[in-house]
């Protein structure tokens, strides 16, 4: 009996054993490779979506679970890089090796959904994605820079300090 | 100014219909590119008809900046327009390789040498290219080159006509390169030195950037693998192959050669072959895995399948005691000093672990093997090592071994090894069609290149000012030049020595009349490899461990005790001084606020450069534990090509080797390792992160490496700190927990 669900607004289907992690479904079936595989137990985050809007490691989330949710992915956030939290990583130049910000990118999007200006003390038990290149410190001040372009505040996103003439 | 989000990135599509992922530049100049409107101007350079410029890369982007850093160094002296700028992943010609030391070049990122290796080169390029630009345009308005000038894309005579640089290179490309094209002057430089944005920041934030996990070429199968938990295991039965090629999707199981770790090739296939791992291959990776669990396979030890750490700590300690090292420097008198005065000799000892480079893209690659010929995609640090390692595993010619190289999600040095690369080879050539073989954590974690454990004794007199005035350090440990790089080694009477063992502790300025410096090389079957900083992160440990020792029996201040051993370098004094003042180290700390000051210069391999860092570190008391709430680190890095990717070094590099401080340990046991994933081989997570304030130094050298050089001195920084705030000595990595308790109530 095949699941059927929604990524990014489109309607998705699965075929297969119940306990497929969605995140393969995603990833193979529907070529979405933006997620990622980083421990396969929850652990790392780096399969984040958004299930009915709500964070989830996606690596341990069976899809028969699926039936006629909506998921979100990376790729699903904006059409155009235009989310705060996009604009923000963009701005503050956040990643480096850039593997876990598919999953640290939406996990801040629910974070800031949720507290529209965090605090470090929200932030800290929020975002329990890992980054092993530790560009803690630069999501960290993402988050609120991000908080501020969803806010209105303090112009929307020119990027500054690029010297790019 | 607005980054443009239209620009194409190459390395980036979700799915790929073309066979290639990147194609690199045409091998030679003659040969036409891949439109019949771009137009090779140098190695490095392609210009369309419209203006678009292509510039190569050679260097893997493994997080560290190169995919903007060194494109900037070609735009600047060819004066191009940035936002017409597209990178392009290059490879197959001599002018995309760099020497590590005395070998051949070979193409690889690594040894944070690519800026300081390629500064020169880059810009020559970019000038050369410039320059027929230039007599392209002058040609074409019959005046002399003199009358001309480039800015953005344009050159322009002195009648303010125009000619862009898409219009002019047909003409530029048929004209011959000058060697030594003129270099601008610095103070020209309009994107060397500047904070210019990552180029493939967009693509990381939308999830288009493509990874070697994400690859995708027509026809492709998805393998997963697992491998003997010992180092010298080999599979002795496979019971259920037949039910397992009935799962859904599953095409064949395939059992893997061992690979010997020194090159990542495999053994020869002969009656003596030791099969170490098994694959399945399947439709769809999840398929895969799904019937690998389900594998009925039994692997046994082999020859080192009683390994453990207790064996291995053993070893340690026995080479820590043994009568003799390798004699790796000796001046002055140390040995008879030391004698001299036994009865105020301080020591220090210490044990590092080996630890995994644990990068967070798991090891995978795509293979395609057909008909001996060999095509492979993935996160690949080093090509040439690739290339090679699939040219002995399959006796193919190496340099027709096609590498597509795509972003890295991190490696640190684990992807250099191309074992990986190889396994995939093999399944492709098992099942006829391309496959991408992704490792799970699990193999990841088991199946890594370790950094070797490392100890160390440390003996030490001080003078009668209080200080050092002889110093015995007997340095041990599994040595990695001794593993994978023999012709690395250092050849004395005695023996070898393994420079990397003691890297930032025998070849550091501070003042010492009388040193000894001796190693002991403990062999052992654990697969390692270099890993971000190398040995530095375990010797800078040892040597600053040892002067904040000596400073604290002497009682004097730590800054101003290294402060008076590093005064004959100016260069050491400048970052020594930038971080003690940023931190407000001569003002007394607030209340339950405890600082540790460390410094190290890093020496490139073969010392193709130095890298001077001073670092203060300052715990606070949080509830009842003392926490590393802020690191002021200085850095003087030569000429900073890109602040804004030096800065992402120096804050990602000192949260990586907090990683190393407190949380990384590998241990084994039966053959193998024990730990399996991040629940039990843990990374510093954001809470955890302390806030950085980085300072980096201006400087008339020319650019020096940045990417392993901040990472050796904060554990000795955070543990001076330590041993301020509760007295504690530390003597291990990872600290242990309940060395963080607050002391005072």
């Amino acid at each position: 009996m095949p699941v059927t669900f929604s990524v990014n607004g489109k309607p998705a289907e699965f075929d297969g054993p119940d306990d497929v992690p969605l995140l393969w479904v995603v990833r193979e079936q529907l070529g979405l490779t933006g997620s990622k595989f980083g421990c396969g137990v929850g652990l790392c985050g780096a399969c984040t979506m958004h299930i009915d809007g709500a964070p989830t490691r996606t690596c341990v989330m069976p899809i028969g679970d699926l039936q006629g949710r909506k998921v979100t992915t990376i790729e699903g956030l904006s059409p155009d890089l235009g989310h705060p939290v996009q604009k923000a990583w963009i701005e503050l130049d956040v990643p480096q090796c850039g593997y876990c910000q598919s999953g640290m990118i939406m996990a801040a999007a629910s974070l800031l959904s949720r507290h529209p200006h965090p605090t470090d003390r929200d932030i800290d038990q929020t975002m329990t994605n890992l980054c092993r290149c530790a560009t803690y410190t630069r999501i960290r001040a993402a988050i609120h820079r991000a908080a501020e372009v969803a806010a209105g505040t303090i112009g929307s996103g020119a990027p500054s300090g690029t010297g790019v003439p | 100014m607005r980054r443009s989000v239209s620009r194409r990135f190459v390395l980036t599509g979700a799915a790929v219909a073309a066979t290639s992922l990147v194609i690199p530049i045409a091998l030679t100049r003659t040969r036409a590119t891949e439109r019949s409107t771009d137009h090779e101007i140098t190695d490095w350079i392609v210009i369309a008809a419209n203006g678009q410029v292509t510039l190569g890369l050679s260097q893997p982007e493994v997080g560290q900046g190169s995919y903007t850093a060194l494109p900037q160094i070609l735009a600047d002296e060819l004066d191009a327009d940035w936002k017409r700028v597209e990178v392009q992943f290059v490879t197959g010609r001599p002018a995309y390789k760099i020497a590590f030391r005395q070998e051949a070049p070979v193409q690889k990122e690594g040894a944070s040498m690519s800026t300081t290796v390629l500064y020169e080169r880059l810009r020559t390029a970019g000038a050369a290219a410039r320059e027929v630009l230039i007599r392209a345009a002058a040609q074409t308005w019959g005046i002399d080159i003199s009358l001309c000038r480039t800015e953005n894309g344009f050159v322009i005579n002195s009648r303010g006509e125009k000619l862009s640089y898409g219009q002019l290179a047909a003409d530029a490309a048929k004209l011959p390169l000058s060697a030594a094209p003129p270099l601008k002057h610095p103070s020209r430089f309009h994107l060397i030195g500047k904070p210019v944005a990552r180029l493939d920041t967009p693509a990381k934030c939308n999830g288009s950037a493509v990874y070697g996990i994400d690859v995708n070429v027509p026809g492709m199968l998805n393998a997963a693998i697992t491998t003997a938990p010992s180092f010298t295991g080999q599979i002795i039965a496979i019971k259920n192959e037949g039910d397992i090629l009935k799962m859904p999707g599953v095409r064949a199981v395939v059992k893997i050669p061992a690979i010997d770790y020194r090159d990542g090739s495999s053994q020869p296939s002969d009656g003596t072959t030791r099969y170490n791992a098994v694959c399945v291959v399947a439709d769809h990776f999840w398929q895969a895995r799904r019937a690998l669990v389900s594998l009925d396979v039994t692997f046994d030890g082999g020859a080192h399948g009683d390994l453990s750490s207790d064996k291995i700590n053993a070893a340690l300690d026995a080479a820590l005691s043994a009568e003799h090292g390798v004699t790796a420097l000796v001046r002055g008198q140390p040995r008879a000093i030391l004698k001299d005065h036994a009865a105020s000799v301080i020591e220090r000892r210490f044990k590092l672990p080996h630890i995994a480079h644990a990068p967070h893209e798991p090891c995978n690659a795509t293979a395609s093997y057909n008909n001996g010929a060999v095509e492979v995609w993935g996160p690949v640090q080093s090509v040439s090592a690739c290339q090679d390692a699939i040219a002995e595993s399959f006796s193919c010619p190496a340099d027709k071994v096609a590498v597509h190289v795509t972003f890295l999600g991190g490696s640190f040095g684990r992807k250099i090894v191309p074992d990986f690369v190889v396994q995939a080879v093999h399944a492709s050539k098992a099942v006829g069609r391309p496959v991408k073989l992704i490792r799970s954590r699990e193999e990841d974690t088991q199946h890594d290149v370790y950094r070797p454990n490392a100890g160390a004794h440390l003996r030490a007199v001080l003078d009668p000012t209080g200080y050092p005035l002889a110093v015995h350090a007997r340095v041990a440990g599994q040595s990695l030049f001794n593993a994978t790089r023999r012709n690395w080694l250092d050849h004395t009477p005695e023996g070898d020595w393994d420079e990397s063992m003691v890297d930032g502790l025998y070849n550091q300025s501070y003042r010492l009349p009388h040193f000894l410096v001796e190693t002991v090389d403990t062999p052992l079957p654990v697969p390692v490899y270099f890993m971000r900083s190398v040995g530095s992160t375990a010797a800078v440990f040892f040597w600053e461990s040892l002067i904040t020792e000596l400073a604290h029996q002497a009682k004097i201040d730590q800054y101003a005790y290294r402060r008076h051993l590093l005064s004959a370098d100016p260069l050491a004094l400048h970052v020594l001084d930038a971080a003690a003042k940023a931190a407000g180290w001569e003002t007394p700390p607030p209340p339950d606020t405890f600082r540790g000051i460390a410094y190290n210069c890093y020496i490139g391999r073969g010392g193709r450069f130095k890298t001077y860092v001073a670092q203060v570190v300052e715990l606070r008391r949080v509830a009842d534990r003392l926490a590393v709430k802020r690191v002021v680190c200085a850095v003087d890095p030569g000429l900073a090509v890109n602040p804004n990717t030096v800065k992402a070094q120096i804050e990602g590099g000192i949260g990586f080797a907090m990683t190393t401080a407190l949380k990384s340990k590998i241990t084994f046991s039966n053959g193998g390792t024990d730990q399996s994933n991040f629940f039990d081989y843990n990374l510093l997570s954001i809470d955890e992160m302390p806030e950085i304030v980085p300072i980096v130094l201006p400087s008339d050298r020319p650019p020096q490496g940045m990417g392993e050089v901040v990472l050796a001195p904060i554990a000795p920084a955070i543990a001076q700190a330590l041993l301020h705030g509760t007295g504690r000595r530390l003597d291990v990595m990872p600290f242990p927990d309940d060395a963080f308790k607050a002391v005072t109530p």
